[in-house]
């Protein structure tokens, strides 16, 4: 499966490298993501400063992390709505748990990615084992999750250790906390892609048929993609708390589409087998940072919604267009 | 390939495939779990309060279920052709907005006004559907934004505050009795019938089962799949829109979140109803069941007085059971099993 897609597509990133490499990979969001950088800055020069880019990449985190955790399921060919759920669980969890300092941020880590990796194997044991559709079965364990946060904490409030609050959302030797930490998701996926279970994740999205003839385990692939998603929202839901510095039983709701508007601005097919983590990241800091230029330029808040609808939709048919440019040309 | 191929409806002389009517009874069977299950829950609702269990709580379920039903309709068409539709809940605030401010609360043009605001409606949904077929925008994606812009179109035109009433013989339909049943209910029954024949029955249901079947084959049968996807969006958006001007007689004004609570739910109705989420296969009684059933959970739950924490959480795993349950797996080990018996 994989080696047929490397031979079929081989030559022709000799002919066309970088309108073949724009149209794969990360790059063209990572383009986007630049183009709005420079309106930005130009609208907004102070953006420039260390402050405001530490804040701008505290802000865009947890949405990077949770669109993450999206791709690892989407790229398979299913559907995780649980991403709300859990976000507002682990959330509330850490508001509620009585630690501080650096160890109480690491126990708070700890359970954070306990109960996303359980959660994240509840739905994919539902999915892999039991064939329930996938958003039906995720659209399940995110109200039960919900109702969990709410029995937790009926209310915004609780208490997050300082440590989580300071020195997470800071800098270490000059370099920004979150930028480290999307670093290193970047790194891990481009290891991961390249293992066996990576390729089989793509393969298994690609044609599920063709994976499990091709002697994949095909179950075995869902159900972790379920488990790295249940861990990238949970790890999404403590660097919220830590930017927040409090709990909130509804702080997952508004992750809910905005992942998914990521991923897809990252060019990660609905329905599997193309795109990537890198990718989504970008996706996800691109729709933080195109709420700051609006509100830098000036657009009424009642009408950011408009224009807000409207990129995500022409930067889709940006995506598209170029994708079916580099094909049209294969094909000539 | 489940469900009945396209290319064996075509043809009549073909030999008579039986796995179709394996497949239909299977179908069937759901369907009808389904409304066992939401029997079961009226009476079991008996031991909860002795005001649960009746007639008048039956009645109060079919009065709720019907503004979910009426938007799960529109989501069921989408979801047929293999797609998603996210713009419900704004185009329910749509219709609302649209019908107060319009309406102001007289009953002067409510006979064009009612039709006009769904035409609008369907027009979004119109414009949904081309950026989805002709663009080929991910369904997730288009929706959601077409959803975002009408959201925040409705938020800037109206400041924040709807203003505005429904028309008052809105009002008082959405009140009225006849035959001793609320007029609503008269009007969900009448939707059912309309929705079950068109989906169920009619050639533009058939047409919409092959689009989401296999959009490929439909086309070499000679069905525009872009034209027909176009239309279940602009069903979707009218269907929300006229939930929209229901609620708002419901409940004598607009609010800019009122779609909001209907949203996830549409969609649970659908594949809790036994649609695939994939396209192609599912019937609207049995999304009429979802919808029945959880609205029944919603009302009993309330009335249970427990927290807001656990009524959630009963109803996730109440959807989850009935998810598990009405496995095609099940169905097919209840039938070998019996088959071993006789």
């Amino acid at each position: 499966m994989t080696n047929q897609l490397a031979m079929s597509t081989a030559p022709h990133s000799r002919r066309l490298p970088n309108l073949k490499v724009l149209a794969e990979s990360a790059l063209l969001i990572v383009l986007i993501y630049a183009v709005m950088a420079v309106v930005y800055v130009s609208v907004q020069p102070s953006a420039l400063s260390p402050y405001a880019i530490e804040a701008l990449l505290n802000n865009s985190l947890p949405l990077m992390l949770a669109a993450a955790g999206a791709t690892f399921v989407i790229l398979q060919g299913g559907f995780d709505l649980s991403v709300a759920g859990i976000i507002s669980l682990v959330n509330v969890v850490i508001a509620v748990m009585p630690v501080d300092g650096p160890l109480g941020a690491l126990a708070n880590l700890g359970v954070a990615l306990s109960i996303g990796i359980a959660v994240g194997a509840v739905n994919g044991f539902l999915v892999a084992g039991l064939r329930i559709q996938a958003i039906a079965a995720t659209l399940a364990t995110m109200i039960v999750c919900q109702g969990a946060a709410l029995l937790i904490l009926g209310a915004p409030g609780g208490y997050v250790p300082d440590f989580m609050v300071y020195d997470l959302t800071g800098s270490v030797f000059g370099v920004p906390v979150a930028l480290v930490i999307i670093l290193a998701v970047i790194a891990l996926w481009s290891l991961y892609r390249r293992t066996d279970a990576g390729r089989n994740l793509l393969a298994v999205g690609q044609d599920r048929k063709a994976a499990g003839l091709s002697g994949i385990n095909v179950e075995r692939t869902e159900f972790f993609s379920f488990v790295w998603a249940g861990a990238f929202y949970a790890l999404a839901a403590y660097m919220l708390a830590a930017q927040t510095s409090t709990g909130s039983p509804s702080a997952g709701e508004p992750f809910l589409l905005l992942s998914f508007a990521a991923v897809a601005l990252g060019g990660t097919a609905f329905g599997g087998g193309r795109g990537g983590v890198t990718a989504s990241l970008f996706g996800a800091a691109t729709l933080t940072l195109m709420q700051k230029v609006l509100f830098a330029l000036g657009v009424s808040s009642f009408y950011t919604g408009v224009i807000q609808g409207l990129i995500m939709i022409l930067a889709v048919l940006f995506a598209a267009a170029v994708r079916y440019a580099v094909r049209s040309r294969r094909v000539a | 390939m489940t469900g009945p191929h396209p290319a064996a409806e075509l043809s009549d002389t073909a030999a008579k495939d039986t796995r179709t009517a394996q497949k239909v009874s299977s179908t069937t069977v759901a369907v009808l779990a389904i409304y066992g299950l939401v029997a079961v829950l009226i009476l079991a609702s008996r031991a909860v309060s002795p005001s649960l269990g009746g007639l008048s709580q039956i009645e109060t379920v079919f009065y709720l279920s019907a503004f979910l039903v009426f938007c799960a309709f529109g989501q069921g068409l989408v979801i047929l052709v293999r797609g998603l539709d996210l713009s419900i809940a704004s185009m329910i605030t749509l219709g609302a907005i649209l019908s107060t401010t319009l309406m102001g609360g007289s009953n002067d043009g409510l006979l064009y006004l009612v039709p006009a605001i769904l035409l609008v409606c369907a027009m979004v949904g119109v414009v949904s559907g081309i950026g989805i077929t002709f663009f080929a925008i991910p369904p997730f994606i288009m929706t959601m934004a077409v959803g975002i812009i009408v959201y925040s179109l409705c938020l800037g035109v109206t400041g924040g505050t709807p203003r505005g009433f429904p028309s008052p013989m809105l009002r008082e339909f959405m009140q009225d009795r006849f035959v001793g049943i609320p007029s609503p209910v008269w009007l969900l029954g009448l939707f059912v019938i309309l929705g079950t024949v068109l989906q169920g029955y009619s050639s533009l249901g058939r047409k919409l089962t092959a689009v989401g079947n296999n959009p490929a084959a439909a086309h070499v049968a000679g069905l525009s799949a872009r034209r027909l996807t176009i239309l279940a969006y602009a069903i979707s958006a009218a269907c929300a829109g006229f939930t929209g001007i229901l609620l708002a007689a419901y409940s004598n004004g607009a609010t800019l979140r009122m779609g909001d609570a209907y949203l996830l739910p549409s969609i649970a109705a659908v594949v809790v109803g036994g649609s695939s989420i994939l396209g192609g296969r599912g019937s609207f009684l049995g999304t009429v069941g979802g919808a029945l059933l959880l609205t029944t959970l919603s009302t009993i739950l309330s009335a249970l007085g427990i927290g807001q924490g656990w009524k959630t959480i009963t109803e996730g795993l109440v959807i989850l059971a009935a998810l598990i349950l009405l496995r095609d797996e099940v169905f097919t080990a209840l039938q070998t099993r019996f088959r071993r018996t006789a």
